[in-house]
């Protein structure tokens, strides 16, 4: 065995040898696994927490603290021109009419409890009863009990985020109005119930009425923008360079190009979209057309690469057989590759889609951050996105908005599963068409 | 029309009759390259109407690509280029004027493996007839259809599952699909491409059958690596080597007493 002339192994001597490193091998596969199985225990547990964190932090979000009292509605101060238009309820005394009937439960005295009890109450609370009236005209003249949503340090303080024994400087409510709580609390008229805000009110400062339904559709009509423009241009990119585009020179440019915009950080198309759409063409900012434009641009990149792989993955069997019948190439694009391409193209699109749907850089280049209350009614109304909204309330100071902005990030979750369930749907739907 | 005078005066390599009396395909001097590379070098043959002929030779020596040229399917392909002149019924199909639609409508083509679109079954005889409009209602639509795959023998299998997909039925299935597909745009031509290369035993000996059967109606054009094949079902054998056309002949001829030493080394299994 020592001779270093190279030697034919008898069976034997092979198999030893075999054996020896079949045992090094199973310990290199072994290895291997264990170091899987902890990088993906390691993922799956921050996955967890930060689901956890979020949820705990989200959840409690989603309600808040209301006030129940007994309000006289009196028909003259309420409609002072008594035509019940909404001119005259807004010009309507119901704001008074509400602080008098949470003076008869705690019976304030003097100037300064008077001006401390006033702040329990959200600001909101004037709307709410005109809006109830507008609703239904046959409760003016009469008292029931309304719940008010309470103003947002009385909900802090009512979590128990501000202290009791803190001192009565450092904290944001005095002691006077902790007793008018405390007195709220006995008769029980404090509730702590699923928001009327948060789901179906738009932008505010005051935290206890904000909501992200402003936001919500805003994200919505970009988004619509976005696959409107994004989806037929970038499918139509991917036929002409996969079908018809001559192999040459410009073609291959093209093609890296397409790549490399494929990993442009996203605030760079916000800086195109503010100089080309706002720039040069004049359009208006923190509109959701151009947002959508401006996201579509971001996404046509990954739509377009997507769908290409999508369009080469059809068999080339099938593309023979549609022309051996005599079909014409459009023919054969329209009837045959792009039904086959279809599933893969969509799941492409929606993942674009939902990058888009996060994306907040961009969005603020073109002015998306403006503080806007009114909820768009079109593409071409001001409004902002959920992925801006929530950016803004988590830099707002007031402690409410600190759980509102988590709860707004469940939203955001909520409808990127969405989409994503939606496009796992549609591919095995279309797939399912064998 | 082009060459109407001088047609069956050629200058050929090719051992045996390369022409016929009743020509349907005209083949003259065709080379087919793939970018530099040829693939045909020089190839003439007649094919005639209402024959059976079948290509045989090594693997590579240019069976596919002569075949595809006769339908222009070699346009699909970026690099080939086909030189010379191919003339059906007299009409040179490389001619600028020439439309693939009509001449592939006209020529149909089976592939080696069996490609029914994934759609139904209904839907993939229908296809072809729906695209050149050849039914102007759903009930012409329904006899063509039925008709297609009475002729290629599918009927009874099929008949009560039209909508189940293509791609459901047996591989030998699929390929008489593709038949029934081809045949449903009425072709003159049937060109064939290895049509039982992926097929067992049984599935062949039916298309063999069905091909037999469709001989009376159509030219059919078959490339086949089995020689018993060629032998069981066509009447002309045309035997190709590095891309040349060595020999042709009656099938019995060549392979009872083929002339060419080549053809001879081939058939007795040396070569190939
Ligand atoms: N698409 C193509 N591009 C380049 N060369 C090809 C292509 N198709 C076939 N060839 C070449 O042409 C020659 C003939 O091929 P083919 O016609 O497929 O042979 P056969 O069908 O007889 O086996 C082979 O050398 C093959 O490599
Ligand atoms: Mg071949």
């Amino acid at each position: 065995m020592n001779n270093n002339k190279p030697k034919i192994l008898t069976a034997n001597e092979a198999s030893k040898i075999v054996e020896s490193s079949v045992i090094k091998r199973r310990k290199k596969d072994a290895r291997l696994k264990t170091y899987g199985r902890i990088a993906i225990g390691l993922a799956v547990s921050f996955l967890i927490f930060l689901f956890v964190s979020i949820f705990s932090k989200g959840i409690p979000g989603f309600f808040q603290y209301y006030v129940t009292l007994d309000v006289y509605l009196d028909r003259d101060r309420l409609d002072p021109k008594g035509d019940l238009s909404p001119v005259s309820l807004y010009n309507g005394d119901a704001r008074s009419i509400v602080i008098e009937s949470l003076y008869k439960v705690i019976n304030p005295k003097g100037r300064k409890e008077k001006k401390a009890a006033k702040k329990i109450i959200s600001t909101n609370a004037d709307v709410r009863i005109s809006k109830m009236v507008l609703d239904d005209p046959n409760i003016l003249g009469k008292t029931i009990p309304i719940t008010f949503a309470v103003d947002d340090d009385i909900d802090s303080f009512l979590r128990g985020y501000i202290k009791r024994d803190t001192p009565s400087s450092e904290r944001r409510i005095n002691d006077t109005v902790i007793k008018f709580v405390d007195k709220l609390s006995a008769e029980n008229r404090i509730s702590y119930k699923f928001s009327d805000y948060i789901l179906t009110g738009s932008a505010s400062r005051s935290p206890e009425i904000a909501g992200i339904k402003g936001a919500f559709i805003g994200s919505m009509l970009t988004l619509a923008v976005c696959f409107i423009i994004a989806f037929p241009l970038g499918v139509a990119t991917a036929v002409y360079l996969e079908e018809f585009a001559p192999k040459n020179r410009i073609t291959e440019i093209i093609e890296v190009n397409i790549n490399n915009l494929a990993a442009v950080p996203s605030v760079v198309f916000g800086i195109l979209g503010l100089a080309i759409f706002i720039g040069i063409f004049g359009m208006p900012r923190s509109i959701p057309l151009l947002g959508g434009m401006v996201l579509a641009l971001m996404t046509l990149p990954t739509i377009i690469i997507s769908s290409r792989a999508a369009i080469r993955a059809v068999p080339p069997s099938i593309k023979d057989a549609a022309y051996g019948i005599g079909a014409s190439k459009l023919q054969t694009i329209f009837h045959h590759v792009l039904p086959l391409a279809m599933p893969g193209m969509l799941t492409g699109t929606i993942i674009g889609m939902a990058q888009a749907l996060g994306e907040t850089a961009p969005l603020l280049m073109i002015g998306m951050v403006a503080f806007i209350v009114d909820i768009p009614g079109g593409v071409t109304d001001p409004g902002t996105v959920l992925p801006v909204q929530i950016f803004m309330w988590a830099d707002f100071a007031e402690r409410m908005f600190i759980q509102k902005t988590s709860s707004a990030i469940i939203v955001l979750l909520v409808f990127l599963i969405f989409m994503n369930a939606a496009a796992v749907i549609l591919r095995k739907k279309l797939e399912r068409r064998w | 029309m082009v060459i109407n005078s001088n047609i069956n005066n050629v200058k050929t390599k090719t051992i045996g009759e390369i022409f016929s009396k009743d020509p349907k395909i005209i083949c003259r001097h065709v080379d087919v390259f793939y970018g530099d590379k040829q693939a045909i070098k020089d190839v003439s043959i007649d094919i005639s109407s209402r024959e059976i002929i079948s290509f045989i030779g090594p693997s590579g020596c240019g069976k596919s690509t002569f075949l595809r040229c006769l339908n222009r399917m070699n346009d699909t392909i970026d690099t080939c280029k086909v030189k010379g002149t191919i003339l059906l019924d007299k009409d040179d199909i490389y001619d600028e004027k020439i439309d693939v639609v009509p001449l592939r409508a006209k020529i149909g083509m089976v592939f080696q493996k069996p490609n029914p679109f994934p759609k139904s079954i209904y839907e993939n005889v229908a296809y072809g007839p729906r695209i050149h409009g050849l039914s102007s209602s759903k009930e012409e639509l329904d006899f063509i259809v039925e008709n297609s795959l009475k002729d290629s023998g599918l009927w009874q299998e099929v008949k009560d599952r039209l909508n189940s997909p293509g791609t459901g039925l047996s591989g030998g299935q699929q390929q008489r699909l593709c038949i029934a597909r081809a045949i449903a745009v009425s072709p003159e031509i049937i060109l064939m491409d290895e049509p039982c290369s992926a097929l067992d035993p049984i599935a062949t000996a039916k298309i063999e059958e069905l091909i037999n059967q469709l001989g009376k109606n159509y030219s059919i054009v078959i490339v086949t690596h089995s020689m018993q094949q060629a032998a069981r079902i066509s009447q002309r054998t045309a035997y190709f080597h590095l891309g040349e056309l060595i020999e042709v002949g009656e099938t019995k001829k060549i392979f009872t007493r083929p002339k060419d030493k080549q053809t001879e080394a081939y058939i007795s299994g040396r070569i190939g």
